[in-house]
């Protein structure tokens, strides 16, 4: 279970030792019945626990249940045990409103049909793509196939989102980056965002400090979640309330995030993305059913944005998977320095090199002007380089404008859920594999694309709205440390 | 010290140090010897050195105080004696050096979770390893002037780490822990990644602690369990046709102490002068092991040769042992009733 989390969960407090951690904070609401002393709790069989009172009536114990949502907003653990379930974010979870779905149409009960939405970020198709020997597109389509055969009406790609993210991200660079000359003291460098782990972490141990610092734009998982519950309805029809949303993604913390009481509306109990599936997941799902992935018949990804947009012609990538410049994690670094080169320093054919330092994980490039550095970026991934960054900005000593940053060493394409490589393949080698075919992959340029355009214009009322910030960002909260009696240890 | 004859090996009480308010966590020599390091409970790092030479009375020289806000587990000298580093619950290890002419606190390593319990310099002085209850064990490289880099972060642990200490030729870290084991590390060359390459597994309950002997083919680790284990290392192509997985060094279990001890084994020290070893246990007792004369190097037999005697013994459990790096026989230890104690051995004649 904690393998698919990424390195730095594992390594915040991911206790396994003790079901719930002795340091939750979680109030636990034991409803009592007119306690007897001389009561005693026994195990049943099935792992069950029951209270056995003094006149030998037995009653079964509840059992603590804590969701995600209650270990994020803890800085006791988050633990990976089994008997704390992830109740909502499961392979079962997903399959069990896929098969009740079918029972209704069955039932000819229209109306409580679900229409079941399915986002599938390009990592772990390049990663499945890998494990079956498939060609990428070919992949996916039969991922898509999959899907469907199992009841997902429509399954979509994330570039929209993905573009969506960069542009909103870029804005934001240039906004805190101008925002230098008139005198104020904006928060540099501008850490991303995308990646859940690491902001998890921020949030935990870095808290009030860091928190300025990273951008607010959604990841494109949330994103897609925002599109496919407040856009989709208004092409298709339905209530956002009947959608489900599953996300597939390379790693678990995308799990922990779709949990965030930021993406889940209360009043309404709407989640943006109401169930993440990770690669791994995927192959065992596969395995338990006996199935290659090879063997199932391809379908059509589907494009449903287009409804009433006047665009349909010039989008090239539909159903596709395409790449964006730079690293398999979303190239964000790439896209904002580029942009930031050519909007505030006319330098639109500037070679944007990064460079390797200390490890391959840590890699910086600069734009010179008249021999003085102008711009300095980096991709941070990896615990040990966030670490390091953490403690230069601590100490004044950080000297970029802007860092992607990324919990996993290598990135996304490396995310904690991928497939494992298989046997005698170093994870290294494997890495490179799927860093290969992603650039490969159709280059994709979110500013060519006519559809970010429409949705701007046409449902955001324009970039930089309050609609805009009111879908593509979101906030982050310190979590206060504790410190207790009990954690003290030696 | 003068060494009279001596019928039987004994461990002659020489001086205690009192200062520590608290527990007395450990105490450490400094490379050259003339200053002797103890630290604990009160938050306070205490400096002693002689009065009149190494044969003169130790005394409080000075101390080190507002570094950290919890206890302090843990001091380590550089190998070349001009830093200090200091491990704390605070979750910080602080290096402190004498560069303005007294000692301050001129650098602060953060990043574990929690409670750092021990901190130990490879043998260059270019790298240090710290070890917290988070379970895991960093490796941080000298960037520049008191400018420390994290150079890895080490998860292969599953609970609690409780020691690090380095090889003391190469560059091999290993660390214990209360997942019952001990593991090794070191930087593959190919890509300057930290990697685990060997896990010691015999204990039955937490390691507390471990110290290589001078040659560093062999390692002592003291236990929870109550006993002392000798392991030793099989190069590829060893004579004893011990076999090594992926041309990696073994590392065998040859001896293991039991019996000896009645309660937790918190600190094992190996003499690199006299080739003695010494335990610091939780029954109070300081304990003087040597390695019998005839003894088969494949199965060796370590003897218990002298104990400190209760009249002049601590009152309470015994935590940190430490040889003096250049007077055959000096030992000091640390214990919770917050003294630290000086004791010399003496060979039977």
């Amino acid at each position: 279970m904690t393998a698919g989390f990424s390195g730095v969960l594992q390594l915040t407090d991911l206790d396994d030792f003790i079901t719930p951690s002795q340091e939750c904070i979680k109030p636990v609401v034991v409803e009592k019945i007119k306690s007897v002393t001389g009561s005693k709790i026994k195990i049943q069989d099935d792992g069950s626990y029951v209270a056995v009172t003094e006149g030998g009536q037995a009653q079964k114990l509840q059992r603590v249940d804590i969701s995600l949502n209650d270990c994020l907003a803890c800085s006791g653990c988050i633990t990976s045990a089994e008997s704390v379930l992830i109740t909502q974010q499961s392979q079962e979870e997903m399959l069990k409103v896929f098969k009740a779905n079918e029972q209704l149409k069955e039932a000819g009960k229209e109306s409580e049909l679900k229409l079941i939405v399915v986002s599938v970020a390009v990592q772990p198709v390049l990663s499945l793509a890998v494990r079956y020997e498939l060609e990428p597109q070919d992949a996916f389509r039969r991922l898509s196939g999959y899907f469907k055969s199992v009841g997902a009406d429509i399954v979509l790609d994330m570039t929209l989102s993905e573009d969506l993210s960069l542009l909103e991200c870029e804005n934001e660079f240039m906004e805190r980056f101008r925002s230098k000359s008139d005198g104020s003291k904006p928060h540099l460098p501008m850490l991303t965002s995308s990646c859940p782990g690491w902001v998890c972490y921020a949030e935990k141990t870095h808290g009030s400090f860091v928190l300025p610092y990273i951008s607010t734009t959604k990841s494109p998982q949330q994103i897609q979640g925002t599109l496919v519950k407040q856009f989709l309805p208004t092409i298709q029809g339905h209530h956002p309330g009947k959608i489900y949303h599953v996300s597939v993604e390379p790693c678990y913390d995308k799990k922990l995030e779709a949990s965030r009481s930021d993406f889940h509306n209360e009043a309404e109990d709407i989640k943006d993305v109401d169930c993440v599936i990770t690669s791994v997941e995927l192959e065992q799902m596969f395995k338990s059913q006996d199935l290659r992935l090879s063997e199932i018949p391809p379908a059509d990804v589907d494009f449903p944005w287009l409804d009433g947009l006047n665009c349909s012609e010039q989008i090239s990538y539909k159903g596709t998977l395409v790449g964006h410049q730079g690293t398999g994690s979303g190239g964000y670094a790439d896209h904002v320095m580029a942009s930031a080169a050519q909007e505030l320093f006319g330098d639109s054919n500037a070679e944007l090199k990064f460079k390797v330092l200390r490890n391959p994980d840590m890699r910086e490039a600069t734009l010179e002007k008249d021999g003085k550095v102008v711009l300095r970026f980096a991709i941070a991934n990896g615990f040990r380089n966030i670490q390091n960054l953490m403690q230069k900005l601590k100490r004044g000593k950080c000297a970029y404008d802007f860092v992607e940053i990324m919990a996993c060493p290598s990135g996304c394409l490396n995310g904690g859920a991928q497939v494992r490589p298989e046997e005698g393949t170093q994870q290294k080698e494997l890495t490179s594999t799927l860093e290969k075919l992603y650039s490969e992959l159709p280059l994709h340029s979110p500013k060519l694309n006519p559809l970010v355009h429409e949705i701007y214009t046409n449902w955001l009322g324009g970039a930089g709205s309050d609609k805009s910030s009111a879908n593509l960002h979101t906030s982050y909260h310190a979590v206060e440390k504790m410190s207790t009696a009990l954690n003290i240890k030696w | 010290m003068s060494s009279e004859p001596q019928a039987v090996p004994t461990l002659k009480f020489v001086q205690v140090l009192k200062g520590h308010r608290g527990r007395a966590w450990n105490v450490s020599w400094h490379p050259q010897g003339n200053l002797l390091t103890s630290c604990g409970e009160d938050k306070i790092i205490r400096l002693w050195g002689t009065e009149g030479g190494a044969e003169g009375k130790w005394v409080e020289k000075t101390t080190l105080t507002d570094g950290h806000e919890r206890t302090i587990r843990e001091v380590s000298w550089s190998p070349c004696g001009k830093y200090l580093a200091s491990s704390s619950f605070d979750a910080t290890t602080a290096i402190w050096d004498k560069k303005s002419g007294e000692y301050e606190c001129n650098a602060t390593l953060e990043g574990h979770e929690n409670e750092v319990k021990s901190v130990a310099w490879a043998r260059s002085g270019q790298v240090l390893a710290t070890c917290s209850r988070d379970k895991t064990v960093w490796v941080w490289e000298v960037a520049e002037e008191d400018e420390y880099e994290c150079a890895a972060v080490l998860n292969a642990h599953t609970q609690d780490v409780k020691k690090v200490v380095w090889h003391p030729n190469d560059e091999i870290l290993a660390s214990a822990s209360y997942d019952n084991t001990i593991k090794m590390f070191r930087e593959d060359p190919s890509d300057q990644e930290w990697t685990c390459v060997a896990t010691l597994a015999s204990h039955t309950s937490t390691v507390w602690s471990i110290a290589f002997n001078k040659t560093g083919t062999r390692l002592a680790s003291c236990s929870d369990d109550g006993t002392l284990k000798i392991w030793q290392v099989y190069l590829p192509g060893n004579q004893e046709g011990i076999s090594t997985p992926d041309g990696q060094p073994v590392w065998k279990c040859v001896s293991t102490i039991s019996g000896v001890h009645t309660r937790s084994v918190y600190d094992v020290a190996w003499c690199h002068q006299t080739g003695l070893i010494a335990t610091a246990c939780g029954d109070d007792i300081v304990r003087i092991f040597q390695e019998t004369l005839d003894s088969d190097p494949n199965q060796p037999t370590f003897n218990l040769v002298a104990s400190s005697v209760a009249s002049h013994g601590h009152t309470q459990d015994v935590n940190s042992v430490a040889w003096h790096p250049t007077v055959p026989g000096l030992l000091a230890s640390a214990s919770d009733d917050g003294d630290i104690r000086l004791w010399q051995f003496l060979d039977s004649s």
